[in-house]
């Protein structure tokens, strides 16, 4: 797994993703800040297909934080949406591309699928 | 006795104060000003001359604004005050409240008028025991405004009270000496702002492209064009159109504008559930399609947004499940609560292919079926990928978060809720009956959508063979010979939970009961056991759990008995419906203004007045939105291609009805019904 937003930005494959909704289309561009100086990614999302280029244009939502935020984001340390309620990071434009988003990201490591947890007979919860 | 509150409300805003307008901390209950499950202000409270104030009256004007008359002191020299206070309060994205001082002598009067204000910035999750919070207030003389603000790392909010009379500002309030003429009065206007701070120090909302377009916006006149929008109804009785009103208002008064730009979605209700839960949100969706159909697309396309799209214990998410709460609180975003996006509920991602379907039927919205093709394949694939929890094809549920998840991920979602008839616990994962009938109404749905819209003929078929041997399975597993009803639920190695429940009605309203079965569920629904002349039990008395002031093991729901009366219907079995159906209208006709979510289950017979139990919420959009589902049921209105299909069986009593101007594919058309009685009145008239 990824341990930076770098890294992982890096490391996505332009493949189709059907997880992606085929309506969905727009620019997203993270603003990383880190140690004075401002990284910026700029990601096309179209076509259930995820484009990862370094611009500082505009784009339909912005993302703003510091790098260890992304990083949480990155490596489903943090929940996206807390991130976004603790103001860690945060944003300008169309919220719902990060929504959209959040599915090419990893969720928290230890997670489980249903079927395992209640195969494991664990019938008093 | 308990104190009675007084609420204004907006959206997922809230202020709630007692009958003096003033408010103050009771772990009880949430009091206070709220916004985005944050409490801004925890002490508002006036005094004059150092004196509490008294009420006289109030006029609550909306929903969004009251007035108090007041005067000081004690009650009993009331009769010859000298001087009176009138508190107008109103909510919108602000909060607004002008203090007048009236003067009634004939010599000037001077007085120390003094607003105590505090705000303890918790969090709606902790009203019990709210947890010191280490706050700054900052009295500014400059702007003549005080702020209040609380800060954890990057997490911000803000109080900002400003006055526009000149007064003293302390960091616990705002001191006036003033000086009236005989006959003269004094105001001020105290504005109060609410504020989520973001980047650069700018409120959160305003930085979304989505938000700020309510602000300034005239909400008298948005009440008024929402219930323009609706039809009109014209009762003989003339209590129903009360009743009809109120709801409407309930409904207009219950929708909140989200980050994202969808339009209003209805939140669950005052006070316990102002935010978004999409069980309570697609249900009201569904009440009301014929009524306020604009609820419907902005709720679709916010849980599509919202879609699960990760594994995630701890909020018991997984990839197509649709949301079950989304709160915006301090402990949310801290990890304390897993309600930033919390998945608990295995209902809603079948219901949200119910609606998805329900909504084009009546609207013709091809687009917005086509729009939402992905999440709607997505949901009906995690009912068989993440919902079929043992691999014997029925959905479940089991919590991945043991800390604070929920136990029970229906509506019956008390811990006590699903329960053998003696009383003993059974084991998960939990396959409750109405699951099972959602799925099976979600596979039906789907395949129809996969078919006229999606071009997938080949899913569609798979679906509709999934759904019949589902409603096969089904009827041969929970279906219980000797009792004559269906099991409340299955054990995980398929032992029937035996418990007699209103989850029954639920699966008539589903569709997965074959004909010939019906009558036997309709009996029990309107058996002395479960219905108790006021609507149906939760849980039948006479079972060992029964009890009649418990939420889901005995009380009555208006929301669980809209949906039993139109699955009666949806089987023939008028008469029983409109039984129902005129049970819950006379509840809400006897109680006035909002119908609660839930009242207790003792007979009719016993108590002749509907008992309300203090923890209900009221108002409640399912509850509101109940109403108006059974008016739909006794005027039968069914969408039919093009048209609007109109069956009445109208309950006795009601006399004659008349919807006018139902929007739908069909433009806007009219309906009418009429009882019995109102039949052969009319008969013989013409026979004479």
């Amino acid at each position: 797994m990824a341990t930076s937003v770098a890294e992982f930005l890096q490391g996505l494959s332009p493949r189709r993703r059907p997880e992606l909704p085929e309506t969905s289309a727009g620019t997203v561009r993270f603003d990383v800040r880190d140690e004075g100086h401002t990284e910026h990614w700029y990601l096309t999302l179209r076509d259930q297909r995820l484009d990862v280029t370094r611009s500082s244009a505009d784009a339909d939502l912005v993302i703003r934080g510091d790098r260890e935020a992304f990083d949480r984001l990155a490596n489903g340390r943090t929940h996206t949406f807390a991130l976004l309620i603790r103001n860690d990071l945060t944003l300008r434009g169309d919220v719902r591309l990060l929504m959209t988003l959040r599915r090419v990201f990893p969720g928290p490591a230890e997670a489980r699928h249903p079927r395992e947890v209640a195969r494991r007979g664990d019938g008093r919860r | 006795m308990r104190q009675e509150r007084v609420h204004v409300f907006a959206g997922n805003a809230f202020a709630a104060s007692n009958a003096q307008g003033d408010m103050e901390v009771d772990p009880r209950a949430p009091v206070g000003l709220w916004s985005f499950d944050t409490r801004f202000l925890s002490r508002w409270v006036l005094t004059v001359d150092g004196e509490r104030l008294n009420v006289l009256s109030r006029d609550d004007i909306s929903y969004f604004e009251t007035r108090f008359f007041l005067v000081p002191g004690a009650a009993s020299h009331y009769v010859d005050a000298d001087v009176s206070v009138i508190r107008h309060r109103s909510l919108d994205d602000s909060f607004n409240e002008r203090i007048t001082i009236l003067n009634h002598a004939a010599e000037p009067a001077e007085f120390v008028v003094r607003m105590d204000i505090d705000a303890d910035f918790a969090d709606t999750s902790e009203i019990r025991s709210p947890r010191p919070r280490r706050t700054t207030a900052n009295a500014s003389f400059a702007d003549g405004a005080l702020r209040l603000r609380y800060e954890r790392e990057r997490f911000s909010r803000e109080t900002v009270i400003c006055t526009t009379a000149p007064g003293h500002i302390d960091e616990g309030g705002i001191t006036y000496r003033i000086s009236i003429p005989p006959h003269g009065q004094w105001v001020t206007d105290l504005h109060v702002d609410m504020r989520i701070r973001g980047e650069g120090g700018a409120d959160v909302r305003t930085s979304l492209k989505s938000h700020g377009q309510r602000v300034g916006h005239d909400m008298r006149q948005d009440l008024r064009e929402w219930l323009d929008r609706a039809p009109r109804l014209v009762a003989e009785r003339d209590t129903l159109a009360d009743v009809y009103e109120d709801a409407l208002t309930d409904l207009a008064a219950l929708r909140y504008v989200p980050l994202s730009d969808v339009g209003r979605v209805p939140v669950g209700g005052l006070p316990w559930a102002m935010a978004l839960y999409g069980r309570d949100a697609i249900v009201t969706c569904l009440q009301t399609l014929p009524f306020t159909p604009e609820l419907a697309p902005a709720t679709l396309r916010l849980l599509a947004i919202a879609q699960g799209g990760q594994l995630d214990d701890y909020h018991d998410e997984e990839p197509g499940k649709i949301l079950g709460e989304l709160r915006y609180g301090e402990s949310a975003g801290f990890g304390e609560e897993p309600t930033a996006l919390y998945y608990g509920a295995a209902d809603t991602t079948p219901l949200f292919v119910v609606l998805l379907d329900e909504y084009e039927r009546w609207s013709g919205d091809v687009a917005l079926v086509r729009e939402l093709r992905h999440p709607a394949r997505m949901a009906l694939d995690w009912i068989d990928e993440y919902g079929d929890l043992t691999g014997d094809g029925y959905l479940r549920y089991q919590r991945r978060n043991p800390r604070n998840g929920l136990v029970n991920q229906t509506w019956r979602n008390s811990p006590d809720a699903i329960v053998h008839r003696d009383g003993r616990m059974p084991g998960f994962p939990r396959s409750t009956c109405e699951l099972q009938g959602y799925a099976y109404d979600a596979k039906v749905r789907g395949a129809r959508l996969a078919r006229e819209f999606w071009g997938d003929p080949e899913y569609a078929d798979r679906l509709e063979r999934e759904a019949a041997a589902l409603k096969e399975r089904f009827n041969r597993d929970f279906w219980l010979p000797q009792r004559g009803h269906y099991a409340l639920a299955l054990e995980p190695d398929g032992t029937p939970v035996e418990t007699l429940t209103s989850g029954i009605g639920h699966l008539l309203w589903s569709g997965i009961v074959p004909e010939e079965r019906s009558a036997q569920v309709a009996a029990h629904l309107l058996s002395p056991e479960l219905f108790t002349g006021w609507g149906v039990r939760t849980l039948a008395e006479g079972q060992l759990p029964y009890n009649p002031v418990g939420a889901h093991v005995g009380a009555v729901w208006p929301s669980d008995n809209s949906l039993i009366a139109a699955g009666l219907r949806r089987y023939d079995h008028d008469d029983e419906a409109a039984r129902i159906a005129a049970g819950v209208f006379e509840v809400a006709e006897m109680l006035t203004g909002s119908v609660p979510e839930v009242i207790a289950g003792y007979p009719r017979g016993v108590t002749s007045y509907p008992v309300q139990l203090p923890m209900a919420g009221r108002p409640q959009s399912w509850a509101a939105g109940a109403l108006l589902m059974l008016l739909g049921t006794v005027l039968g209105l069914r969408p039919c291609g093009d048209n609007l299909l109109v069956s009445p069986a109208v309950p006795e009593g009601f006399g004659r009805l008349e919807l006018l101007d139902i929007p739908g594919r069909w433009g806007h058309t009219d309906a009418n019904g009429r009882d019995h009685s109102a039949r052969s009145r009319e008969r013989h008239s013409r026979e004479r």
